[in-house]
């Protein structure tokens, strides 16, 4: 560097500008280039919270070392190239290689094309990423992982910052005229720079995609070869299936629907807000009814506690709103308030044409009951609309040309969409996917397009992904970008990894779990000391080594929350490789775990506690049936049985203390399948039966689980994630204190001690299964546990576990809050380091709320994973006599549980052809007199069960009463006489 | 003298086995480096190593240091000492004034005790003096003028004239030709012209 | 809305900078005639205007001298319109205070002040716009204010800030970056010594990063800021 400052320099009164040029080190690794960079700087106006205007200037960068992506061009000092040479497709409207430009509405509108493999060599403009991203966080995620896939050769060009393509905003432009015009500029950028003799060797031209009208016009102006996207679609005669993926623009909605205007308008955003804001409108999501499809209601969360739910009724008033959307509403004077009704609506299957549907639903009363009248309002327009794609099955429309058909969802809260395509006669028969696109004012039914179809309906395959959609378990492989954050093959553990661990490798550690169990997360030992007390320790996988905080990875196991067991299937919360390897405590390999370990005495009393992260070698992965084989067995004495044999004891002294406390033992049955091996067709069903060492494994889980939420509560007061199990409300406990009265039984319900002990002694002579029976009512009354942040709330009981305090350890591979918890807790001892999110309890109790929601949603997979096996089970099988137990009593039907299957069904008294059957139900007993005859709860019954299957979509278990006989309801034994399926209407 | 040559504070400029470190400059681990910024000159003054130090356009602040003649200016008088102001440190100006004091018995090198500091100075004196010490915690820079060449070269007499040395205790009004005591200075000849 | 998006794929920053890439600096010494010494620096948006008085006599109490060395007194202060949002800053509160005091601690390491006995320099900055990293660009700016007044230093210091966003050392963080989360570090450095002058995050990063945001992108950059600063 030189001086240029001249030695006769005057006095420095004077300025002396220094002018630096700034340099930006463009690879800082091995060669150093350096690219001059402009400044601009970016001026706009934003408001502040306080409603104030504030004025904002950022400094934005115009950069020369932006290269094109493009396999042709040596004029660009790429490393790596994305675009391909031959991008080829077959279009008539193109019959070179091009690369499209998509505009920012066909990016979102038609994400479902673009995530077609066809297309490939796609440029997608920053200004198009930015614009997506403020507008739709999903298809942000969905186009992020489209650029991420090396398959696709998306290439995301970064305009905004290229000296050549930055535009500013024009006085009098609206912000989206710029950025349509920015896209023009950038796109006509590409062209001109692919004109090198390479590219044009090639023919090789760049098509901008755009579905706006005045966009179009001003592109062809400036010489840009433009296309919409259904013209260019439809040009790919190669694959004509594309068509159907098209999301209806909005000029096509109107040439579909007749011109009769069906709904009122939906007022503008500003009108909301200012409605909103004066009190006249309400906010709420809107939750459509399951039973009746002109019925919704709004729940609207007010302040505190202080939220109402307003009903609405008749299509004018739900006014196109679908079930999940924020929408807005407006009360309706009293005097038109409504209560809701009982009636079961349903939209018939059978496609019909508009006009008599609308009669229908006019001649359609609705019978109010003064007294339990509740708000009444209309939607006067949506505020954010929550549509996902659906599954569901098409109806095909009766004419046989035509190529609009009806979509009926599978979810019965959604409305029939219509959509167009030309496959109906492929789809009809599978359960597809369909995507609502609007619902404009004069249809009757949303549109929609077809996104993809599942397979065929009734398929084993088919229906646990419709499962898994319709409960919103994310289930789709792992992206690359996660994937990246995966340890790399093969793996040891490192020195500088023992440094930090306690080497634990020569404990006799063991792990014990339900047969072909792949995912290990917990393994045990314990060892006499030296003074006579025990070792225990409860070595947990250590899986937040692995995941660290923020990281792709990291990002999505916190989305997926947890792993979630489906029959046959598990979906993964972490890819496999950890799940099923380096985080699995398998038998004889290093393992990287998180210990807790106790000293404790021969009465099972902890008398030290200390938590480390640590090294294992696991000696054994037993099943529980091994390991109880082992202990059992008496010949046996090596140091695993030892081991064990200790664990056992004082497991047992654990779960009496425990016991004594008033923790609950509640039943539920649960069922296994056995699959067959080749076909996995479940082949027999039976209830899971538990051992000796299942409660081991147990009482240490939850004696880790609380040491862990006591030592992480004491470390941070405000921001530890626990898991409370509230007490149910007295009333919860009804109908168990009446079960019980009508045998003579008193149950007190006080606290989870006298509850304890009042099932413990509640048997009646004679009637074993009455118990198990007690106990499954008693669960039915329970409330969700649920994780939380300790900062967020005052509560932190375990009804349940009657623990004061409690939280989830030592699952981390298949459970998100473990991981978090051992992170709280790797800090708590300074074995790993914090980050911001850890300790923002605001962020943690969003995360819980994701969590719970997983959890609950993983349930409700998981029963109907079960519910559909069981379907399955029961296909082949036709009728079948059973016998059960009422479990409880209806207005119309009883519900029988079937102890052999674990399966519970509903026997209807009334429906379509038992017309005029006697019924008398009595609340208090609860009873319900059927004729002559009276079922009360645990009566045992006999009944028929066989598969429904007329509607393929619903398809259930049905019932039908066999013993005692009455006549007229009961039905007559099969053997007698082979009952055809009646065909019966779904509900 | 080499060409000029510019550095910036922290530059490594020689090692001390090349050069004797001179203003500018200070000394780490052997080698010299640069606490200005400015030009570099190595003089060569006889020795048989070169002073290596950096220059500025404008002077370096200075400070009074022990030793350093100073010139300043008698702010106020009283029985036990005289406050000054320092002007120049040398022949540099000091952009800031610093306050000084000038005690009875650092006025002359005899007969201490016989001192009356309204004999020697009055205020609006200038006068030459020599830092004795940086001073302690109640006092600033203590000066003394106990030397044949310290002591009061400029005054004023009452009448406004400035008055004419005539002897080293005692300098004359040349309007009225009224006598009034001072320690006065034997001014050296370099200090004349200025 | 979801919030910002710090760092693209692709690599850029929100102003379209990459990862190791400073912002446009700008500087001028000597602006202001009436001091000893003064400059004025542009990093980005961030102004930033410093002066430099001194050595001279204490002011104040006597009895902050000090017997061998001179005392730095620093004062950071904010103009009332460097931030979009008007506010008026009083003189010494909290966050000013702590600034002038981080200012103090690190110039205190690099004048040298056994120089000038029983004397004060006083160092004044003013922030006149705010766009992230107000204390390295007060540093710089007072580094090349004291350069002017002709104060020996062993080294100059000079200073900027590194953040932390998704495994990536950011260099140089704007206002909006600094907002966006994440951590945020401050270092001051005398470059040519490698000494660290003064060294501050803020935030509740994982301290495990530091060291590799120490060298990846702190020393190499500062080193950029100390060749341009010099020119």
């Amino acid at each position: 560097m030189s001086f240029n400052v001249s030695a006769k320099q005057k006095r420095k009164t004077k300025f002396k500008p220094v002018y630096t040029t700034h340099y930006s080190r463009v690879n800082p690794h091995n060669k150093t280039v350096f690219a001059a960079v402009m400044l601009k700087s970016k001026t706009f106006v934003k408001k502040t919270r306080s409603g104030g205007v504030m004025k904002i200037v950022r400094e934005h960068y115009l950069r020369d070392d932006i290269w094109c992506g493009s396999e042709v061009c040596s004029e660009c000092k790429q490393e790596s190239t994305v675009l391909q040479r031959d991008a080829c497709i077959e279009s008539n409207l193109c019959p070179f290689p091009h690369y499209l430009v998509p505009d920012t509405n066909v990016v979102l509108h038609q994400i479902d094309v673009l995530e077609d493999p066809v297309i490939r060599n796609v440029i997608i403009l920053q200004t198009v990423m930015q614009e997506v991203r403020h507008r739709s966080a999903p298809v942000y995620k969905r186009l992020k992982d489209l650029i991420h896939d090396k398959e696709k050769h998306f290439y995301t060009f970064t305009n905004e910052h290229h000296r050549e393509t930055f535009i500013e905003r024009e006085p009098g432009e609206s912000a989206n005229d710029r950025n349509d015009r920015a896209i023009r500029v950038a796109a006509k950028w590409y062209s001109q720079h692919l004109k090198t003799p390479e590219a044009e060797a090639e023919g090789l031209r760049v098509v901008l995609i755009t579905n706006d009208q005045g966009n179009k016009a001003k592109a062809e102006e400036s010489g840009l070869l433009v296309y919409r996207c259904e013209e260019y679609i439809k040009s790919l005669i190669a694959n004509p299936e594309l068509v159907d993926r098209l999301a209806l623009s909005n000029n096509e909605q109107n040439e579909i629907s007749s011109s009769k205007v069906l709904f009122p308008e939906h007022l503008p955003l500003s009108r909301i807000q200012a409605g909103i804001k004066s009190g006249t409108f309400l906010q709420g999501t809107f939750r459509a009814s399951r039973d009746n499809y002109l019925e919704a209601t709004v729940f609207v969360q007010g302040e505190g506690e202080d939220s109402t739910e307003i009903i609405l009724q008749g299509l004018q008033n739900l006014n196109r709103a679908v079930h999940q959307d924020v929408v807005a509403v407006q009360l309706l004077p009293r005097d038109q308030w409504v209560a809701p009704s009982s009636v079961v609506l349903q939209d018939d299957g059978v496609p019909k044409d508009d006009e008599t549907n609308e009669e229908e639903d006019g001649r359609r009363k609705r019978i109010c009951v003064e007294e339990h009248m509740k708000p009444t309002g209309k939607v006067v327009g949506i505020i954010k609309r929550n549509w996902r794609p659906f599954c569901g099955m098409l109806n095909v429309s009766q004419i046989k040309e035509s190529t609009r058909h009806l979509f009926t969802p599978a979810d019965r809260r959604i409305p029939r969409i219509r959509i167009e395509t030309r496959q109906a006669s492929t789809l009809a028969g599978q359960r597809i996917m369909v995507a609502i696109d609007g619902w404009p004012k004069h249809s009757r039914y949303p549109n929609g397009h077809f996104v993809r179809s599942l397979g065929s309906a009734g398929d084993k395959e088919t229906e646990t992904e419709v499962l898994l959609l319709e409960h919103d378990v994310p289930h789709q492989a792992f992206s690359q970008a996660v994937l990246s954050f995966l340890p790399k093959m093969p793996w040891t553990i490192t020195p500088e990894d023992m440094v930090k661990r306690e080497d634990l490798r020569q404990l006799t550690v063991c792990s014990v779990d339900p047969p072909g169990c792949t995912d290990i997360d917990d393994a045990l030992h314990c060892r006499e000391l030296d003074n006579g007390n025990f070792e225990v320790g409860v070595h947990i996988a250590d899986v937040s080594h692995f995941i660290r905080p923020g990281n792709a990875l990291d990002k999505e196991a916190a989305n997926r929350g947890t792993t979630v067991y489906l029959c046959g299937r598990r979906i993964d919360m972490v890819p496999e490789l950890l799940s099923s390897n380096l985080c699995s405590l398998r038998s004889n390999v290093e393992r990287m775990a998180f210990s807790c370990i106790w000293e404790m005495n021969h009465n099972a009393e902890i008398l030290k506690t200390r938590f480390t992260k640590s090294v294992i070698n696991s000696k054994a992965s037993l099943t529980y049936a091994e390991a109880q084989m082992r202990i059992d067995d008496t010949s046996m004495n090596d140091d695993i049985t030892k081991s064990l044999r200790g664990l056992n004891k004082l497991a047992k002294i654990l779960k009496r203390r425990r016991i004594e406390n008033g923790a609950l033992t509640l039943s539920s049955l649960e069922v296994r399948f056995h699959i067959d091996s080749e076909t996995h067709d479940p082949i027999d069903l039976q209830t899971k039966e538990l051992m000796e060492t299942n409660s081991m494994v147990e009482e240490f889980m939850l004696l880790a689980n609380i040491s862990v939420a006591q030592k992480i509560y004491d470390e941070f007061s405000e921001c530890a994630l626990l898991r409370k199990h509230p007490a149910p409300p007295p009333s919860n406990y009804d109908i168990l204190i009446k079960a019980a009265k009508s045998k003579g039984l008193e149950i007190h319900t006080d606290s989870a001690k006298a509850l304890a002990d009042s099932l413990d002694v509640a048997k009646v002579d004679g009637f074993s299964y009455f118990n198990t029976l007690l106990r499954i009512l008693a669960t039915r009354c329970m409330m969700q546990a649920v994780y939380f942040c300790s900062g967020m709330d005052s509560d932190f009981h375990h009804y349940g576990l009657a623990s004061s305090i409690y939280t989830h350890f030592t699952s981390p591979i298949r459970r998100y809050s473990d991981i978090i918890v051992h992170r709280l807790l790797a800090v708590a001892i300074g074995a790993d380091s914090t980050y911001p999110d850890l300790m923002d309890k605001h962020k943690q109790s969003a995360l819980c709320n994701n969590l719970n929601y997983r959890h609950k949603m993983a349930q409700y997979a998981q029963r109907a994973s079960v519910a559909f096996h069981t379907q399955l089970f029961f296909k082949n099988r036709g009728i079948l006599n059973e016998e059960g137990f009422i479990l409880f009593v209806r207005k119309n039907a009883i519900i029988v549980l079937i102890p052999k299957f674990g399966l519970e069904g509903t026997v209807f008294f009334d429906g379509k052809g038992k017309t005029g059957v006697n019924l008398r139900f009595d609340e208090e007993v609860p009873s319900l007199t059927v004729e002559q005859h009276t079922f009360h709860m645990f009566d045992k019954v006999n009944v028929t069960i066989s598969l429904d299957d007329s509607n393929i979509q619903h398809q259930k278990i049905r019932m039908a009463l066999l013993e005692p006989v009455i006549p007229g309801v009961s039905v007559p034994a099969p053997e007698v006489e082979p009952q055809p399926k009646k065909p019966k209407l779904d509900r | 003298m080499s060409p000029m040559k510019l550095c910036v504070p922290g530059d490594k400029l020689c090692s001390t086995e090349d050069c004797i470190p001179g203003t500018g400059v200070y000394l780490r681990h052997g080698y010299i480096y640069s606490s200005l910024a400015g030009y570099v000159l190595r003089k060569n003054e006889g020795e048989e190593l070169p002073v290596i130090s950096v220059v500025r356009e404008t002077e370096t602040q200075l400070l009074p240091d022990v030793g350093a003649i100073v010139t300043c200016k008698v702010t106020s008088i009283n029985p036990r000492f005289a406050k000054v102001h320092i002007l120049y440190v040398g022949s540099t100006p000091l952009k800031d004034r610093f306050r000084g004091t000038i005690r009875k018995e650092d006025v002359r090198a005899t007969e201490k005790d016989k001192v009356e500091t309204y004999k020697s100075f009055r205020p609006g004196d200038i006068v030459l003096a020599k830092v004795i010490s940086l001073g302690d915690v109640q006092s600033n820079y203590l000066l003394t003028t106990a030397e044949n060449e310290l002591g009061v070269v400029v005054a004023h007499s009452e009448a406004g004239a400035q008055m004419v040395p005539i002897s080293w205790c005692e300098m004359q009004c040349p309007r009225t030709h009224a006598k009034e005591f001072r320690k006065v200075a034997r001014v050296q000849p370099e200090y004349l012209q200025a | 809305m979801a919030g910002l998006e710090l760092l693209s794929d692709q690599g850029y920053r929100l102003d379209g900078r990459k990862a190791t890439e400073l912002r446009k600096v700008q500087a001028r010494m000597g602006v202001f005639s009436q001091a000893d010494g003064s400059a004025y620096i542009e990093q980005g948006n961030t102004k930033a205007l410093a002066v430099v008085y001194g050595p001279h006599e204490v002011r104040g109490s006597r009895s902050r001298t000090l017997h061998d060395r001179a005392v730095i007194n620093c004062q950071y202060s904010m103009a009332t319109f460097s931030t979009a949002e008007r506010k008026r800053r009083p003189h010494g509160d909290r966050k000013s205070a702590e600034m002038s005091l981080h200012l103090k601690q690190t110039f205190e390491a690099a004048v040298m002040t056994q120089l000038y006995p029983r004397s004060q320099i006083d160092i004044y900055v003013k922030i006149l716009q705010s766009d992230g990293g107000n204390y390295s660009v007060c540093v710089n700016a007072a580094t090349l204010a004291v350069i002017d007044a002709g104060i020996p230093m062993r080294d100059y210091v000079c200073a900027c800030t590194v953040g932390f966003v998704d495994e990536t050392p950011l260099a140089d963080l704007c206002y909006a970056e600094e907002g966006g989360g994440g951590s945020s570090l401050a270092l001051a450095l005398l470059p040519r010594g490698g000494q660290i002058a003064l060294l501050q995050m803020d935030a509740m990063t994982a301290c495990k990063g530091v060291s590799k945001v120490l060298d990846e992108v702190v020393r190499q950059h500062l080193q950029d800021v100390s060749v341009l600063t010099r020119e």
